[in-house]
């Protein structure tokens, strides 16, 4: 009962902080293409102006897309619960916080993404969301190989076990595979919290948000807050496998988690920023195969037993 | 169990003496079979871990005897249950047949079809295997010709010349296994003494027969042509049962094999690449039946991962590892037959009320058949195994299996492992591109505005049909618990383990001590459900109902030519591994103010890789050996006895 509690605390506590950062991150972007930019609020002032404006819906759509922001949302947030962050003690709940459990909401999120973009029936929604359905499978071999070195390296796939045996030190970075695995996941994560070189996010209307196209008001708000917990429920992610350090006090922990989930999702902006624009169909997959290498390298030192 | 026998036979006697009366034949011929799946589903729900035999009365050649094992009973209640969903939905949806073909016969078809899949799970000697066996496969062919269309003699054809393969082969691994055994009674099969070239041989002989069955890559080839030619209802027995028949058959004999770490290794390596080329080729098609039944190549693939995983356990004596890797096939071939089962039940629907098994044609079907879309879409989920839905639970008791199996020693059975882990985890991920699937043919703006105008929800039979199954994927889901609990009964008849896979009172768990919670994992996702609103009721958002409006158009008048059709939907997976489907690009243009056509149609290249070649072989051979074919009778006269007359010498001087 305890651990449901705390679960619930650090979903809200994160989805009432993330706001703020999304807010820092654009305000370092526009710094460094030398712009004002707004202060570090603004992403909390557009998401309440879209809750007060009125919505459309395409005449054709039917509960897949009206339910999508709702489901969306709640996807989202059912990751991020599933993160050992204030609950990090409690072996038992790996019965929810399993690796297979976060990869395959992952996907139920996708696919939520990828029915509600067909069902808008607005053409750059649905090639927004097929494109988001082609970086999942660049994406998830690489994630998966990764995953695997850490789980036969720990002997389960319970998350809060591995994450107290990294912090035990009892499997970490001495084992060569994890280490090299540690390597590709960061990329992974980086393809999967959707940030530019991946993700051509400023235009929005035709690339991979294409998606949000026919969303307005309330629904927008919500797809966009459920997007930005995404992208912290990934970093969420790497950081409870490969940098896992933090308190056992939950409310420490959760502020620590906080600003370490924070540095990276702003440091993200650098290469958002001096990063190429990639074309999803060649340079994504040049750049998926050399992480697919990386990933090979560390499967196999598993396998030959280093 | 010979009760349930009995009222197939009875019921299929009493429909082809309806032949006469078509409507009523409809309503007690289904009737009928739904209330003897009914039965039957509730005596091998209750005799599940039993141990259960008969012989056939009379003196017939070879003393035919019946038994069933806990793992037969298992298959047993799965060609029941989903008997009994698809019978139901037949009373209703059969009616469409009745200027076809004849109900009666079609509903004693029907009924003889699960009889024999019944009877070929529990036959226990070769020949009685063997000719039921045949007696199913012709059935099911003569199911599939009840819908005669365009190109229904051609996918007959195919089916029945690769059935004929691989009975020949299953006929010659149990002919080869009863002379070592010296009897044909399978109750002598144990523990056979034989030597390893013999056992490798007969094992190679299974897999080619079997998995042309069960629709194993590379011999899936009739799966996407008799499938959709088959009536809906039939196609889901075939696609959701029918394979299985032949999986358990397989793990039935290759257990009594002395079998060896490599058999299992062999199985897991197929299990990936069907796994894989399955939904690759899903992805591509075009015709909503066809890319199911692709879907079953995938999914025999995932359960052959499971049985997999098994068999190298009982080989490598590590009796855990067997257990998880026939709970994962198990469970898997169970909620296969469910979603896939709903799927083949919901496409029927569609094409019973449009008419057309092209989707590209279709859209914006939901509005008008809410109950089909609804039950389209939770089959999809079931099927991307995600999370609160059945497919989700096996396919994390294979990758536990998987796992486990990957920490045993030998570096080839450690990138065996992994990289079935690897392949299951793309096979995952592409999956979920069967949203299309849904979204092409339900979502969206109506391509065909005449298809759509007609279009109407299907009668209250057939929703009830897949309402069963739809209550049977969440509740496989749910309950995964006890549904485990009930499996575990029958793997630890083939390899008892002290593994238990349930924990307390909502936990399934993996030897490795990972555990999920089902229901826990559907109440989180419940009550994050709950914070969306609450967020918009304390943010006071804005709730007026919603302007409806024409999707964007860059300012154009929107038309719905202009939303996505399922080709274009995977286009840049296609351009990706276009060294499989080697399509075939043709671009027409006709002028200027003329539309143009385009064209790329995927094929599957292991037909013109393996099939080809042989069947130009075998028609080129019999060009030659036409010459014997004379028309005279008394030269026919003369090959026989001269045939004879060989086979005398043979068996007289060399044996």
């Amino acid at each position: 009962m305890q651990t449901i509690l705390l679960m619930i605390f650090q979903v809200v506590v994160i989805v009432l902080i993330a706001p703020l950062f999304d807010g820092m991150a654009r305000k370092l972007r526009a710094k460094l293409q030398s712009k004002q930019g707004s202060d570090f609020f603004q992403t909390y002032r557009d998401i309440i102006k879209l809750f007060k404006r009125n919505r459309t819906v395409p005449k054709c759509s039917h509960w897949v897309f009206r339910l999508a922001p709702f489901l969306l949302f709640a996807t989202s947030s059912a990751i991020l619960a599933a993160i050992p962050i204030t609950y990090s003690s409690n072996m038992a709940f790996g019965a929810y916080s399993d690796i297979f459990v976060i990869l395959y909401l992952g996907a139920l999120l996708r696919f939520v993404f990828g029915s509600a973009s067909m069902d808008s029936g607005n053409p750059f929604a649905a090639t927004g969301g097929s494109r988001e359905q082609m970086i999942g499978v660049y994406v998830e071999p690489v994630m998966i190989m990764c995953l695997i070195v850490v789980m036969l390296a720990a002997k389960t796939s319970n998350l809060v076990q591995i994450q107290q045996m990294v912090k035990d030190g009892i499997i970490g970075y001495q084992i060569p595979s994890f280490a090299v695995a540690s390597i590709a996941f960061l990329w992974c994560m980086y393809v999967e919290t959707g940030r530019k070189p991946y993700d051509l996010a400023e235009a929005e209307q035709e690339l991979q948000e294409g998606v949000l196209g026919e969303y307005a008001g309330a629904d927008l708000g919500l797809v966009q807050a459920a997007l930005i917990l995404k992208q912290f429920a990934m970093i969420g992610l790497f950081l409870t496998i490969f940098e896992p350090w933090n308190f056992s006090n939950p409310f420490l922990a959760i502020i620590v988690f906080v600003l370490k989930a924070g540095v990276f999702y702003v440091a993200a902006v650098f290469i958002d920023n001096f990063g190429p624009r990639f074309k999803i169909a060649s340079s994504l997959r040049k750049n998926a195969l050399a992480a697919l290498a990386i990933s090979f390298v560390a499967l196999t030192l598993y396998v030959v037993g280093v | 169990m010979i009760s349930v026998y009995v009222l197939f036979l009875i019921s299929s006697l009493v429909s082809i003496l309806l032949y006469n009366v078509p409507k009523m034949a409809v309503k007690v011929g289904f009737g009928l079979s739904a209330v003897s799946c009914f039965y039957g589903m509730s005596h091998f729900v209750i005799s599940m871990g039993k141990n259960d035999s008969f012989v056939m009365f009379g003196n017939f050649l070879f003393s035919p005897n019946f038994a069933l094992t806990p793992l037969g009973n298992f298959f047993s209640f799965v060609v029941v249950f989903i008997g009994f969903a698809s019978s139901v939905y037949g009373m209703s949806y059969a009616k469409e047949y009745i200027n076809k073909a004849n109900i009666g016969v079609f509903a004693c078809l029907f009924n003889l079809f699960i009889l024999s899949m019944l009877l070929v799970i529990s036959a226990n000697n070769v020949f009685c295997f063997i000719v039921l066996w045949e007696l199913m496969t012709l059935v099911s062919s003569f199911l599939i010709l009840v819908n005669d269309g365009k190109g229904t003699l051609k996918a007959v054809m195919i089916y029945l010349g690769i059935a004929q393969v691989g009975a020949f082969c299953i006929t010659c691994g149990l002919l080869l296994m009863a002379y070592y055994a010296g009897s044909a009674e399978f109750s002598a099969f144990a523990n056979l003494a034989m030597p390893l070239p013999v056992c490798v041989a007969i094992f190679i002989l299974f897999l080619v027969g079997f998995g042309s069955k069960a629709g194993m890559w590379p011999f899936h080839v009739w799966l996407p042509l008799a499938h959709p030619a088959a009536p809906s209802n039939v196609s889901a027995l075939m696609s959701g049962v029918m394979i299985k028949v032949a999986l358990f058959a397989l793990v039935k004999f290759t257990l009594f094999l002395p079998i060896s770490i490599y058999f299992g290794l062999a199985i897991l390596i197929l299990g990936a690449a069907s796994s894989l080329f399955g939904v690759l080729y899903a992805l591509c098609q075009h015709d909503y039946k066809a890319l199911l039944a692709y879907h079953s190549v995938e999914n025999i693939g995932i359960i052959l991962l499971g049985f997999g995983t098994g068999i190298y356990g009982v080989a490598a004596g590590n009796a855990t590892l067997g257990a998880i890797g026939f709970l994962a096939g198990c469970y898997h071939v169970v909620n296969h037959a469910i979603f896939k089962g709903l799927l083949f039940l919901c496409a029927g629907s569609v094409l019973h009320a449009t008419h057309t098994r092209d989707m590209d044609v279709l859209g914006g079907l939901a509005k008008k058949m809410p109950w089909t879309s609804v039950g389209m879409f939770i089959g999809i989920m079931g099927i991307a195994a995600l999370p609160p839905v059945n497919g989700f639970v096996s396919e994390w008791f294979t990758y536990q299996g998987m796992l486990q199996g990957a920490m045993s020693e030998g570096i080839f059975t450690r990138y065996i492992f992994t990289l079935s882990v690897v392949a299951l985890a793309l096979t995952g991920v592409l999956v979920g591109m069967h949203l299309k699937l849904y979204a092409v043919i339900f979502a969206g703006t109506p391509r065909d505005k005449k298809i759509w105008e007609n279009a109407k929800e299907s009668p209250v039979g057939m929703i009830l049909g897949m309402l069963i199954l739809m209550i049977g994927c969440v509740g496989f889901g749910i309950g995964a618990n006890f549904i485990v609990s009930y499996i575990m009964q029958a793997v630890n008849s083939i390899t008892p383990s002290t593994y238990s896979a349930n924990l307390g009172a909502t936990l399934v768990t993996s030897p490795l001590g990972s555990a999920i919670s089902t229901p826990l994992i559907a109440i989180v996702l419940c009550s994050t459900m709950i914070l969306p609103f609450l967020i918009l009721a304390v943010m006071k958002a804005n709730r007026t109902k919603p302007r409806e409006t024409d999707p964007w158009a860059c300012g154009f008048k929107y038309s719905s030519r202009m939303q996505m059709t399922g080709g274009p939907f995977t286009g840049d997976l296609r351009k990706v591994v276009d060294w499989l489907f080697k399509g075939h690009k043709k671009i027409v243009t006709n002028g200027y103010f003329s539309p143009v056509e385009y064209h790329n149609h995927p094929q599957d290249i292991w037909w013109s890789l393996i099939y080809k070649p042989i069947i130009e072989f075998i028609k080129m051979l019999a060009q030659k050996i036409g010459v014997f074919q004379n028309g005279y009778a008394n030269v026919y006269t003369l090959y026989i006895l001269i045939y004879l007359c060989v086979i005398l010498a043979v068996s007289y001087f060399v044996i």
